[in-house]
């Protein structure tokens, strides 16, 4: 016979959101110094500062996809949702072709263009998505989920069409950008990160404070609803953060795959399901496996001499393997 | 005003559309008290369920009024309301792998902070519900590692964290065999005498609720057929015309009340 416990375990209590919070910042800040010393050239200190302005890049990216990801699984109460799933991504391909037609024939720098771009196609597409899963004053969560997968294919096609109007030399640009790499230029205009940062961190700590109202969401909008949670007003705001981030995260590294759907997951398992703590170890996490991902990068490029590989091909081929292999030994921790 | 004293919870002339012209609630009336228990039956299609979205405030009814705890129920913030009305849906179930004890505490979340933390006391009133639903024993394992009363039961023991005064139970039997049936039905009852609750069950079980309600709410096509006490409403008559279905009412050993069996 099991003796009876005094009250509930598995509290998540503030010292312990705090302690995740310092621990997991020391590890970040520590994990970005131990990445720029590291690299092809000898270390001085031009190198280190651009070397520091891409790692926190990495970064700002990295936490951007991972809790992005996180909260859509969460508000869909679907864990293979990830934020490429709202067609940001394909919206913001379609804007970063059109900004490259547009440098052709004016002079500016090359953050106003891609970037700038991206981020405007991406959100574009958001609102689309956003305009079509809205009806009769909700938000259908399916609508959603089917909003964004059409808009994907119909964002694919009209890429394809641009496509044949470039000229090849153009079309690799759009090629390199499409592979997803963390900006080394991002070192020459800080403004952008800064802003970047700026963004993903309001965003979080929003998601943060709805860690609760996303567990009570797990058991279906009338529970949740019935709990207290303004479930319309929650998908809404989530899905504007989400949009925010990811059209963030690709205007400044492209499409990087895999990470906003496999880093929930990995803490998932590890941690367990309460997104009060998920909220937070999502985000570090996932800038933790973008900084560890895009540093491998540099380091494939110097053992082999073959030139930087992108950095979603890493993301992909080490989270995928390591993924797979949680999937198989944890049971029950973080159930599909 | 027609809200007699004492009625926690109360709809007076309801009604409801989803499509206009098309009244799926046809000017329902309902009351519940404080340590009441009152279930609501009716056919397939007849309402029950979208009477509760009317009570729960998912639903906006398109005409009557619905008020809780003497204030109209669509001038509550969710927030507000969760305090003094909780909801137990028809069939657990979970995205994610939440424990049972982790499941019973978001029903606090109507009274924690802003980053959504749990106080020792919290967890006191948490564990409290899962020892009168008898969950404890099995706080630590997932949902779906329950059997489906074990699981209705969490999810009852979630309810009461919510230290509602009104509670409201979509089908909760209608998954379970007839020793969970028996037991979700005495625990109803319990809230209802030993914690006075006003609870209200919507239900397909007519033997069971006419065994345990003190109240019967019979609804037929969007409207109430029959209303009130137990003995007004198990009618021959009414039943068979409300079911559509020959009804014999068979009396029971021990003489506590009419069986009712379909012909």
């Amino acid at each position: 016979m099991t003796r009876a416990p005094m009250t509930l375990p598995h509290a998540v209590t503030g010292r312990k959101l705090l302690l995740w919070v310092v621990g997991l910042s020391l590890a970040v800040v520590g994990l970005g110094l131990l990445c720029s010393l590291v690299g092809q050239h000898r270390l001085t200190v031009g190198i280190w500062r651009i070397r520091l302005y891409r790692g926190a890049a990495a970064a700002v990216v990295g936490a951007a996809l991972a809790v992005a990801g996180l909260a859509l699984q969460a508000l869909l109460r679907n864990p293979l949702a990830e934020p490429y799933i709202l067609g940001i991504s394909s919206g913001s391909g379609v804007g970063v072709l059109c900004g490259l037609a547009l440098a052709a024939h004016l002079d500016l720098p090359s953050w106003a263009t891609t970037p700038t771009l991206a981020m405007v196609g991406g959100l574009a597409t958001s609102v689309v998505v956003y305009a079509i899963s809205h009806r009769r004053g909700r938000m259908d969560p399916y609508v959603l989920l089917l909003a964004g997968v059409m808009i994907n294919v119909f964002n694919g096609a009209l890429i394809l069409v641009i496509l044949q109007f470039t000229q090849p030399t153009e079309m690799i640009h759009f090629i390199g950008w499409g592979m997803g790499k963390v900006p080394e230029w991002i070192w020459s205009a800080p403004i952008l990160l800064i802003v970047g940062a700026a963004i993903v961190l309001g965003a979080w700590g929003i998601l943060l404070a709805r860690g609760a109202a996303f567990n009570a969401l797990g058991l279906g909008d009338e529970v949740a609803s019935s709990t207290g949670v303004s479930v319309h007003s929650l998908r809404i705001w989530t899905f504007v953060l989400v949009s925010l981030m990811t059209a963030m995260a690709v205007s400044l590294a492209g499409p990087i795959g895999f990470l906003g759907l496999i880093v929930p997951h990995v803490c998932r398992m590890l941690i367990g399901p309460d997104h009060r703590l998920l909220v937070i170890v999502s985000g570090f996490g996932g800038a933790v496996f973008l900084m560890t991902a895009d540093t491998l990068c540099r380091l494939i490029d110097i053992w082999t001499g073959m030139g930087e590989l992108p950095v979603g091909v890493i993301t992909a081929m080490t989270g995928g393997p390591f993924f797979i292999y949680l999937l198989r030994t944890r049971r029950g921790g973080g159930a599909l | 005003m027609n809200q007699s004293p004492g009625h926690v919870l109360t709809a007076s002339k309801v009604k409801f559309a989803y499509r206009p012209g098309q009244n799926v609630l046809d000017g329902v009336d309902l009351a519940a008290a404080a340590g009441r228990l009152v279930c609501v039956l009716g056919a397939n299609g007849s309402g029950k369920t979208t009477l509760l979205g009317c009570l729960l405030g998912r639903l906006r009814p398109s005409g009557g009024r619905i008020e809780l705890d003497g204030r109209a129920i669509d001038s509550y913030l969710p927030r507000s309301r969760a305090r003094l009305m909780a909801y137990v849906p028809q069939q657990p179930a979970v995205a994610f792998a939440f424990t049972a004890a982790e499941i019973v505490l978001t029903g606090r979340l109507s009274h924690i902070g802003i980053l959504g933390l749990t106080s020792s006391r919290d967890r006191e009133i948490g564990r409290a519900a899962m020892e009168m639903t008898g969950t404890l024993d099995f706080a630590d394992r997932m949902l779906d590692e329950l059997s489906g009363g074990e699981a209705q039961c969490v999810m009852i023991a979630r309810a009461l964290a919510q230290q509602p005064s009104v509670l409201l139970l979509d089908e909760p039997t209608s998954h379970l065999d007839i020793a969970n049936q028996l037991k979700i039905y005495r625990m109803m009852r319990r809230l209802a005498d030993d914690w006075a609750m006003a609870v209200v069950c919507v239900s397909h079980d007519i033997n069971l609720a006419s065994r345990f309600a003190d109240e019967l709410v019979l609804m037929r096509r969007g409207r109430v057929v029959a209303g009130g006490a137990v003995a007004q409403v198990i009618d021959r008559e009414i039943l068979a015309e409300t079911y559509g279905v020959q009804i014999d009412l068979i009396e029971a050993p021990g003489g506590s009340g009419p069986i009712v069996q379909a012909r």
